[in-house]
C-alpha cells in the first residue's frame, strides 16, 4: 500500500519537469500568489491557466493514486488533507475570478476584444465562454422584463455604460518582492505635491492600485 | 478576506512535533515530510501537526518565541516604541490561538502566553488605529506598513479601504470637471 503512495510522490515530481522547470511546491506557491492577487485587486487580472491546469493535473494524479490505496491508511489521510487544502485555494481563486467577470462583464469582454494579437489573453477559454453567455443572458433578461415594454427609442441599453467599471483608484495593501525605484505617488488634493517613493524588497505599503497595477502583473509586488 | 483564510495561510507555517508513531517519508505535492520516528522531533506544517495532535499521535514543541520571558520583553518594547516593532512570526496571533486551543497541554504557562500575546496584539491594534486616523486626516496617498502582519492588516482592511474610497468619491465629486469624478461603483 505505501508503495503506491511513494510512487505517487516521485511520479508527481517528474511530471512537472515539463516546460519551465518548476517543482510542485513552487507551483502551489504560484497558485497562492495568484489567489491573493486576484482576491485583492479591484480589476480582473490576467488568467493563469497554465498554473491552474498544472495544479489540476497534480490533484487528479494524486487522487488516482489514492484510489488504489486501502481505506484507513495513515499516509493516504495526510495526502487527502493536502489535496483538500490545495483544492480550496484553487476553487477560491476561480470563484473570485468568476465574481469579477459577473461584476464587470461588458468591460472584461471589451478589453478582451481590444487586445492585440500577441498579447496574453485576460480570460481562459472557459471564462470567455462564461462571460459571453452571461452577457447574452443579461441582455435577454433585460429585454424580457423591461425593455420591450419601453418606447422604441429607449429599447437599447449600452452595457458598457450600464455596468460600473472596476475602480482602479482603490487602495490596496502590498508587499514588495523585487525592489522598485521611483514609484510616483499622486497627490490626494490639489494643494499637495506629487512625490516618488522607492519600494524596498520585503517592505509593505498601502497605496492606490492604479500606480502599481503593472507591478502586480509583472509579479514584482504581491497584494496582501 | 475572511480571517479564517488568514488562519488557513498561517497553517502552512512549520512547527516541530514529537511523534509517537513511525511512518516513512511522505511525498506531498507541497514538499516531502518525515520520516516519522517515535520520540524524534520532526518539522511539519501546522495543519498536520494539529491533526496529529487531535488524534493524540504527537506532542507539539512550541516555537522558540512562544516563551513568557521573550514575550514579556516584546510587550515592553511594543509599549515603549511608537512604531510597530518586528514580530517573532508573521502569524504570531493565529499560531498562538491555534496552538493554545488545540495543544495547550504541550505549552508551558499557556495562560500567561495567551495574556501576553493578547496584550501585544491590543497595543499594536491601538497603534494601527492611530496611524489609520492620521493617514486619513492628513489625506495621505501612500503609507509604509513594515512589520504589520496579515491578520492585523486584515482587521482594518474592509473599514479603512471602504472609507478611503468613499472619501475619494466625495472629493472627486467636489472638483467639477475632473475626469475622475465618474464614480459608478456603489
Amino acid at each position: 500500500m505505501s508503495d503506491a503512495l511513494s510512487d505517487a510522490g516521485s511520479d508527481v515530481n517528474q511530471d512537472d519537469a515539463q516546460e519551465d522547470v518548476m517543482t510542485p511546491a513552487e507551483l502551489i506557491a504560484k497558485l497562492e500568489e495568484a489567489w491573493l492577487n486576484e482576491k485583492f485587486s479591484p480589476e480582473l487580472l490576467e488568467n493563469k491557466s497554465e498554473v491552474v491546469e498544472c495544479v489540476m493535473e497534480q490533484l487528479s494524479h494524486m487522487d488516482a493514486n489514492l484510489q488504489r490505496v486501502k481505506k484507513g491508511d495513515a499516509k493516504a489521510s495526510i495526502h487527502r488533507m493536502e489535496i483538500d487544502r490545495i483544492r480550496f485555494v484553487l476553487s477560491s481563486y476561480l470563484r473570485s475570478r468568476l465574481r469579477k467577470i459577473e461584476k464587470f462583464f461588458p468591460h472584461v469582454l471589451e478589453r478582451e476584444k481590444s487586445r492585440g494579437e500577441g498579447d496574453p489573453s485576460l480570460l481562459s477559454p472557459e471564462e470567455f465562454a462564461f462571460a459571453k453567455e452571461y452577457y447574452a443572458n443579461t441582455e435577454t433578461y433585460l429585454k424580457a422584463v423591461a425593455l420591450k415594454r419601453m418606447p422604441p427609442n429607449l429599447q437599447t441599453v449600452d452595457m458598457l455604460k450600464a455596468v460600473p467599471e472596476p475602480c482602479l483608484d482603490s487602495f490596496v495593501f502590498l508587499r514588495v518582492k523585487d525592489r522598485q525605484e521611483n514609484i510616483l505617488v499622486e497627490p490626494e488634493t490639489d494643494d499637495q505635491r506629487e512625490y516618488v517613493v522607492d519600494l524596498e524588497e520585503g517592505s509593505q505599503h498601502l497605496m492606490r492600485y492604479r500606480t502599481i497595477a503593472p507591478l502586480v502583473s509583472s509579479g514584482a509586488v504581491q497584494l496582501i | 478576506m475572511d480571517s479564517s483564510e488568514v488562519e488557513f495561510l498561517a497553517e502552512k507555517e512549520t512547527v516541530k512535533i514529537i511523534p509517537n508513531f513511525s511512518l516513512d517519508r511522505i511525498y506531498l505535492i507541497g514538499g516531502d515530510l518525515g520520516p516519522f520516528n517515535p520520540g524524534l522531533p520532526v518539522d511539519v506544517p501546522v495543519w498536520l501537526a494539529l491533526n496529529l495532535k487531535q488524534r493524540q499521535k504527537c506532542r507539539i514543541v512550541p516555537p522558540a518565541w512562544m516563551d513568557v520571558e521573550k514575550l514579556e520583553e516584546m510587550r515592553e518594547l511594543e509599549r515603549k516604541e511608537d512604531t510597530f516593532t518586528p514580530v517573532p512570526s508573521p502569524y504570531y496571533m493565529e499560531l498562538t490561538k491555534l496552538l493554545l486551543n488545540y495543544a495547550s497541554d504541550n505549552i508551558p504557562k499557556a495562560d500567561e502566553i495567551r495574556t501576553l500575546v493578547k496584550d501585544i496584539w491590543d497595543t499594536r491594534i491601538a497603534k494601527l488605529r492611530l496611524s489609520a486616523d492620521s493617514f486619513i486626516s492628513q489625506l495621505e496617498a501612500h503609507a509604509k506598513l513594515d512589520n504589520l502582519t496579515l491578520m492585523e492588516i486584515n482587521t482594518i482592511r474592509a473599514f479603512l479601504l471602504d472609507s478611503l474610497n468613499c472619501m475619494y468619491k466625495l472629493r472627486s465629486n467636489l472638483q467639477p470637471g475632473s475626469s475622475k469624478g465618474q464614480f459608478t461603483d456603489y
